[in-house]
């Protein structure tokens, strides 16, 4: 964690500007990733080496053949930034007849010489899965000859998640959001290999520390984007106001830093799995608090922190702590919250239903008179979502609608007419969608905020006020009428425009056998 | 850094442009597979997994082959199924073959063994190009036509080579029959017809089989790179089918005339090369045409290759990098420009099928590459 923060407190570019810099230049390489799970889904290793690669000093060997490291060192977490140091045993015909454990030895010793790691992470494929070595025993037989950390996750692609996974996890975050009174439930989603690799270093490489108090660890990854040092900036930042200290983020951090992560009394898990932080728990009695995904808007944000703060015995330091920083947000708002309320607002979203709490945001902190939601359901059809899980979650956004007793119409999946009537009666239409308008969309003169509002997501303070702030700016800079102007341009034809694209699965281009594949994937993984 | 047997089986599979290959396999080696094709072609998807789970390691896998065969025979409108068996089914033993007999399905099945163990890319390649060859048939010689062998629908500028080498082919009187393995299965099956084939790196044991199934010469190339590597290949082609050719080659050098003093100061430049069987060919078009200095010139074959090559060009003066985008952090370490010549490349695009490496064009085009990646060197 030293050397993060040493990095965070660099000048570098504003959050606003990460949020950009993260859609062009990563977002392009992610779109790849994003299309390719209409047919497949990635493997199990690939999530072990991505959480590897985001510890400083590891490098991960794949106990497998060559093929493994080959396409591996391309996660598709992060297609932006290949994984160069990536070890491979390359286990071959013989290992698999006679085992493959020698061939494991001389490769934690080739690695060690090699790349003079702080820790190596090993990591079975199928083949080593399936012929049954022993791994942790290969480990145990080195330690007196190798001197840096060494651990095991299984990763064997075999023991993938299954296909029901996404609709049981929408439908555990909309029955958590759903009842307030109770904590939302953790999930325990085998799947894509990072939780396994979380909880090999909560189990295998974390020591037992003497106890900073009142500091925490935050779950975090992601230190090839550009947002990451932004966000947990802003996190730290708010601690400290609190009387907090970031012990460090896990896991990306140096191998020192994890092993001294249970310093810490309190985890903050941000993910959809516990394991780990479960296991912190059993082994050296670390707490842990969930940062659920829908825990945005000043509101929800600072019952967060409360919340984290009372496991430290800190409430009242964070009630004051929050009061201050909303009060200053709200401050640094008000120009652009005065501009809002001089106009109407339609919203076309498909973020809404995963998240309803992203409502508030828009009408409560940034006080947004929004007259309609106009809900794009198609990511669900794509994701083969039960009706039942996409009823509940509209019908939290209901309930949310109505407790702030606004005036808002819910449309679910509006026709093209009904669209355009809703454009006409407000002064913007706002659409949250990434990537270009579908058809139906393309003429109604929209505002596309989805990059910007992105920023919403942050724990923290800061990002509403600068999403607040630039859409203001958006709204000064352009009104509605060159917005349609330009829409109505006869020469104004996007190129992608050009294309017919799958209804249910938008943007997958229509053709018969991307289609043809698509439905193959869809029934044979159950 | 071998990809090994599994993405060698794919790459040859799916150079059979209008075939569905069905991989036997965990969902992880089909996306991979998928992936690396999939940034060069996003549209171009006809491929699909049978899902091996852990139920298949515990029941056997073949319940799930033979659901996924059925089920695609009835979704897919294609002529060709090619089954990849991978590690998993071949380390459980299951009996693809008898799979693929039992079933009556429309299309017509063929498939391959690619476990990733037990072999490299090139074997991967090589065998199953065998297993398409039932496909082929007797047919009319095609007078004055060659096939060219080697290809993968997944190369770096692949459909501009094609094109290039096609063009400067028939300048000789020649054409190309067939390009394998990117083409149809249509032409695939004709691919008989040709007087010679030419093999390009891999291919070898498809060309032999060839040779005696159907007494059709082959011949192996360098891929032709530059103004005399084309030259010598097309030479060579013309030598062998009798067709003669007119070496006029002034056109040809008039783009280079354009940025004569750029290549008088680029003369000795350092560089260094590292890749499959087009890293020679393009080393000798550097050295020999451009006047570069190849400091190292290294296969990718095994990561023990790449680990020198990476610790000899640190300890060197290149200047320049040629090779895939697995040498991106190595070119930005050494802070020198990377030219992305070699697969895989998933970080540039080339969509535009009149931009050659390849053939006299792709002479000019390259070197306009290089000048441009040493001239931008540095922008952000």
């Amino acid at each position: 964690m030293e050397r993060q923060l040493q990095d965070s407190s660099r000048k570098g570019p504003s959050l606003l500007q990460s949020t950009f810099r993260e859609r062009a230049f990563n977002g392009i390489y992610e779109v790849v990733a994003r299309q390719n799970h209409f047919y497949g889904i990635n493997c199990k290793l690939s999530g072990s080496v991505y959480v590897v690669s985001e510890i400083e000093g590891a490098v991960p060997l794949v106990h497998g053949s060559c093929g493994c490291a080959f396409h591996h060192r391309l996660s598709p977490r992060k297609l932006f930034s290949p994984i160069s140091d990536l070890a491979c045993t390359e286990m071959d015909e013989t290992d698999v007849i006679r085992g493959g454990e020698e061939k494991l030895r001389a490769g934690i010793i080739d690695v060690y010489q090699r790349y003079d790691p702080a820790l190596i992470v090993i990591l079975p494929t199928c083949v080593s899965g399936l012929i049954g070595d022993d791994i942790p025993g290969v480990i145990e037989s080195l330690r007196s000859k190798i001197s840096c950390d060494i651990l095991h996750a299984p990763s064997e692609g075999f023991s993938h998640r299954d296909g029901d996974s996404v609709e049981v996890s929408l439908k555990n975050a909309a029955k958590s959001m759903k009842c307030s009174s109770a904590p939302p439930t953790a999930q325990d989603l085998r799947g894509c290999g990072h939780e396994e690799m979380m909880f090999a270093l909560a189990d295998q490489l974390m020591e037992e520390q003497d106890v900073i108090e009142n500091s925490v660890n935050l779950e975090a990854f992601g230190r090839h984007t550009y947002r990451f040092w932004n966000d947990v900036e802003e996190m730290r930042r708010i601690l400290g106001k609190i009387g907090v200290e970031l012990n460090t983020t896990v896991p990306t951090a140096s191998v020192d830093a994890i092993k001294r992560a249970p310093s810490a009394p309190l985890n903050i898990v941000v993910t959809r799995n516990t394991r780990w932080a479960d296991r912190m728990k059993e082994r050296f009695g670390t707490d842990y608090v969930k940062k659920w995904y829908f825990y945005v808007g000043f509101d929800k944000v600072g019952k967060f922190f409360i919340e984290m703060a009372s496991k430290l015995g800190l409430e009242g330091e964070a009630e004051d702590a929050i009061r201050r920083e909303r009060k200053r947000a709200l401050g640094d708002l008000s120009e652009s919250r005065r501009l809002f309320k001089s106009y109407s607002f339609a919203i076309s979203t498909q973020s809404f239903l995963f998240n309803p709490n992203l409502l508030s945001v828009y009408t409560e902190d940034l006080q947004m008179p929004l007259r309609w939601i106009l809900i794009d359901s198609q990511p669900m059809k794509s994701m083969k979502i039960s009706r039942d899980t996409v009823e509940m979650m509209t019908g939290n956004l209901i309930d949310i609608a109505e407790k702030q007793d606004m005036e808002i119409e819910i449309l679910v999946d509006p026709s093209s007419e009904k669209m355009a009537r809703v454009a006409k009666g407000v002064d913007w239409l706002l659409t949250d969608r990434t990537g270009p308008p579908s058809e139906k969309e393309g003429d109604l003169g929209m505002m596309n905020i989805a990059t910007a509002s992105n920023l919403i997501h942050q724990t923290g303070f800061c990002g509403i006020v600068e999403f607040g702030k630039h859409l203001a700016w958006k709204l000064q800079r352009r009104t509605k009428k060159d917005a349609q102007k330009d829409a109505s341009n006869p020469h104004r034809k996007l190129i992608v425009s050009r294309f017919d694209y799958e209804e249910d699965c938008y943007p997958m281009i229509k053709d018969p056998m991307c289609s043809s594949s698509r439905r193959m994937w869809s029934e044979i993984w159950c | 850094m071998d990809g090994g047997k599994f993405f060698g089986a794919y790459r040859a599979f799916s150079g059979i442009r209008d075939a569905v290959v069905l991989n036997h396999v965990p969902v992880g080696c089909n996306w991979g597979a998928g992936m690396f094709r999939t940034i060069s072609d996003q549209a171009d998807v006809r491929q699909a997994c049978t899902v091996m789970h852990e139920r298949e390691i515990v029941f056997g896998g073949e319940e799930s082959l033979r659901r996924a065969l059925l089920r695609a025979d009835e979704l897919y409108d294609a002529p060709l199924f090619l089954v990849i068996a991978g590690d998993v089914p071949s380390i459980i033993g299951d009996d693809v073959a008898g799979i693929v007999d039992e079933l009556s399905l429309e299309k017509e099945v063929l498939w391959t063994e690619a476990a990733g163990f037990s072999g490299s890319m090139r074997s991967g390649y090589e065998e199953a190009l065998l297993r398409l060859a039932p496909l082929m048939s007797g047919c009319d010689t095609a007078e004055g036509s060659i096939n060219l062998i080697g290809f993968c629908p997944d190369d770096f500028k692949v459909e501009s080579d094609v094109k290039e080498i096609k063009r400067s082919m028939k300048r000789a009187g020649i054409e190309v029959n067939c390009v394998i393995s990117n083409c149809s299965s249509e032409e695939f099956k004709k691919a008989p017809a040709a007087e010679l084939n030419v093999v390009f790196g891999q291919g070898t044991d498809l060309a032999k089989l060839m040779k005696e199934e159907f007494g059709i010469p082959y011949t192996e190339l360098d891929y032709p790179y530059g103004i005399e590597g084309t030259e010598k290949f097309i030479e060579y082609v013309s030598e062998s089918l009798g067709t003669g050719w007119d070496a006029d080659l002034e056109h040809e050098i008039e783009p280079f005339k354009k940025v004569y003093l750029y290549l008088h100061e680029l003369c000795k430049t350092p560089v260094s090369i590292i890749g499959d069987f087009h890293a020679g060919p393009l080393a000798e078009f550097l050295a020999a045409e451009l006047g570069f200095e190849v400091e190292h010139l290294s296969s990718s074959g095994s990561d023990l290759d790449r680990q020198r090559f990476e610790q000899e060009v640190r300890g060197s003066d290149t200047m320049m990098i040629f090779g895939s985008s697995f040498e991106r952090d190595l070119a930005r370490e050494l802070e020198v420009p990377l030219v992305r010549f070699n697969y895989p490349v998933f970080d540039q695009v080339s969509i535009y099928d009149n931009a050659p490496y390849a053939g006299f064009g792709g002479a000019a085009f390259l070197t306009e590459t290089i000048i441009n990646a040493i001239m931008g060197l540095g922008d952000f």
